[in-house]
């Protein structure tokens, strides 16, 4: 029982895609804790 | 040492990226901590760090070299499920998020672990936890300065003692100028550096490479790394999965983080940190299952990521790598080594040599602290091979695997369970300590956590139903736990 090449291809483009917007939401959430003046 | 023929950075590009991280981080450290004024302030950086920076220090120092380094050694000898259970690391992270809230709720005014199991389980087991605890992040120090040094030395071609020095250097100077704001802050850019690395060389992998040709040589030269049913890859997911939760609901790092974020930040944190953790072992993972396509001759398993990325990007690759690589150690090693920090001088310095320090003398202490954990850390690691225990990165984070389950029990146990046996917990965290590591040497070195936390967890269930000891949940935030001789 192997993996598929449609398995294979969904897992690492979905991690990869979650990686590649996880920056993009850190720093949303470090731009809305800094207006809101709760950085620290 | 790692098997290369010759490093993939030139030498002198590398000592370019160190010095210039190296200042950016020590800029930032002196900065960020330029307002500290004491003791609670460096070592908890004020207790209301938000959401951004929570999120960001809890990945980033999950994010360890093992999972940037080791994520794609494990493909490579695991195939997908190696990835997969690798990933499962963040489970550790996602089921602290329920401690970290109630821990912030318990004892709004606590600093350590230490002050936890003392004040809910007594000296004893308090003195029992502190060894164990010691241990286990004096173990990880030393197995993150090795992995400094290894690495550079295998990426850039530089002197192992060299680049362990530079690494543990910088970081001991930032933690020592800045504290925990210095360490949260530095981890906030080593995560978006990381993760921003990782996945730039994934996409280029995938366009490069391509998955059916991935998947079309794997079949043809390692079948058995798309297989399902590998049953060496299925024990390996919950060996890793027990040992990542005990390191995480024991140590002092994840526990000064749950005092330090804001009041209802360490849940959301804590819980939105591991889920975007899962995908990290996938991400840098994946690129060695690009090595048979790419017909690459992987001399060291270890080296694999590396090796990938300068094929497909040549000497960009070798910088991202680089630069991803020394991140993600700094990340850990700041965090390690300004945790156990404040658990030396808490709870022991404070807690058993001079139960009187003001605010002022703690806050000196923490310092002082930090450079012996830096001396001592240097000293260790400058000899791996030559003492008994320090041989290799895997064996020592092994070794500490028995101690580390052993005390996943006491701590849920003490959290939640109102009945539970303060000698009880002692017991079960010397007995499960104790089998573990025989099991470690007569066994294998694959039993020990598993064996340390049925051990714990039986001695912990057997002694709370034989002698169940009623505790007073206020008593926690009633005690004082702040410093003796401050203002009250």
């Amino acid at each position: 029982m192997t993996v598929s090449t449609t398995a294979l291809t969904l897992i690492v483009v979905a991690a990869t895609l979650m990686a590649t917007l996880t920056p993009i939401l850190l720093l949303a959430l470090f731009i809305r804790d800094w207006k809101k003046g709760c950085l620290w | 040492m790692n098997g290369l023929d010759a490093p993939i950075l030139p030498s002198s590009i590398a000592w370019g990226l160190l010095i210039a991280f190296s200042i950016l981080w020590v800029a930032l450290g002196w900065w960020l901590g330029r307002h500290n004024k004491t003791a609670e302030d460096h070592m908890l950086a004020g207790r209301n760090v938000g959401m951004a920076l929570a999120t960001a220090t809890a990945m980033a120092t999950w994010v360890t070299a093992n999972t940037t380094m080791t994520a794609p050694q494990l493909a490579l000898q695991l195939g997908v499920w190696g990835m997969l259970g690798y990933s499962l690391g963040a489970l550790g992270l996602i089921l602290f998020a329920p401690l970290a809230r109630r821990i912030r709720e318990l004892m709004p005014r606590g600093f350590t672990s230490g002050d936890f199991i003392r004040l809910r389980f007594g000296t004893f087991t308090w003195r029992v936890f502190l060894v164990v605890s010691l241990i286990y992040a004096f173990g990880w120090l030393v197995s993150m300065a090795m992995a400094g040094g290894v690495l550079i030395n295998a990426l850039a071609g530089i002197d192992y003692r060299v680049g362990m020095t530079v690494i543990l250097t910088v970081c001991v100077i930032y933690t020592l100028l800045g504290g925990l704001r210095a360490v949260i802050g530095t981890d906030f850019i080593q995560t978006i550096i990381i993760i921003a690395g990782a996945a730039f060389i994934a996409w280029l992998t995938i366009d490069k490479v391509g998955f059916e040709a991935i998947h079309f040589n794997l079949m043809e030269e390692r079948p058995e790394l798309l297989s399902l049913l590998f049953p060496a890859a299925i024990m390996f997911l919950f060996n890793n999965l027990l040992f990542g939760v005990g390191e995480i609901f024991h140590s002092n790092v994840w526990w000064s983080r749950a005092f330090a974020f804001g009041r209802n930040v360490g849940f959301r944190a804590y819980l939105l940190g591991g889920l975007l953790w899962l995908p990290i072992p996938i991400v840098a993972g994946f690129i060695a299952l690009a090595t048979p396509a790419l017909g690459i001759n992987v001399p060291a398993a270890d080296m694999v990521g590396p090796l990938v990325a300068a094929e497909v990007l040549g000497l960009t690759g070798a910088i991202v790598v680089f630069i991803v690589v020394f991140a993600a150690l700094a990340s850990s090693l700041d965090s390690l080594l300004a945790a156990t920090s404040d658990l030396v001088t808490r709870d022991i310095y404070r807690g058993h040599i001079r139960p009187q320090a003001s605010e002022q003398s703690q806050f000196r202490a923490t310092k002082v602290i930090v450079v012996l954990l830096g001396l001592l850390t240097w000293l260790a690691a400058s000899y791996r091979g030559s003492l008994p225990i320090i041989g290799s990165l895997a064996e020592l984070l092994y070794f500490t695997g028995a101690f580390v389950a052993s005390a996943i029990w006491p701590i849920v146990a003490g959290l939640y369970w109102q009945r539970a046996n303060p000698q009880g917990a002692a017991w079960s965290m010397i007995l499960g300590s104790g089998v573990g590591l025989a099991s470690y040497f007569l066994i294998g070195f694959y039993v020990a956590a598993l064996v340390g936390a049925a051990v714990s967890l039986a001695v912990m269930v057997l002694s709370t139903w034989l002698a169940p000891r009623p505790f007073d949940w206020d008593r926690l935030a009633r005690d004082d736990v702040q410093p003796k001789g401050s203002p009250a």
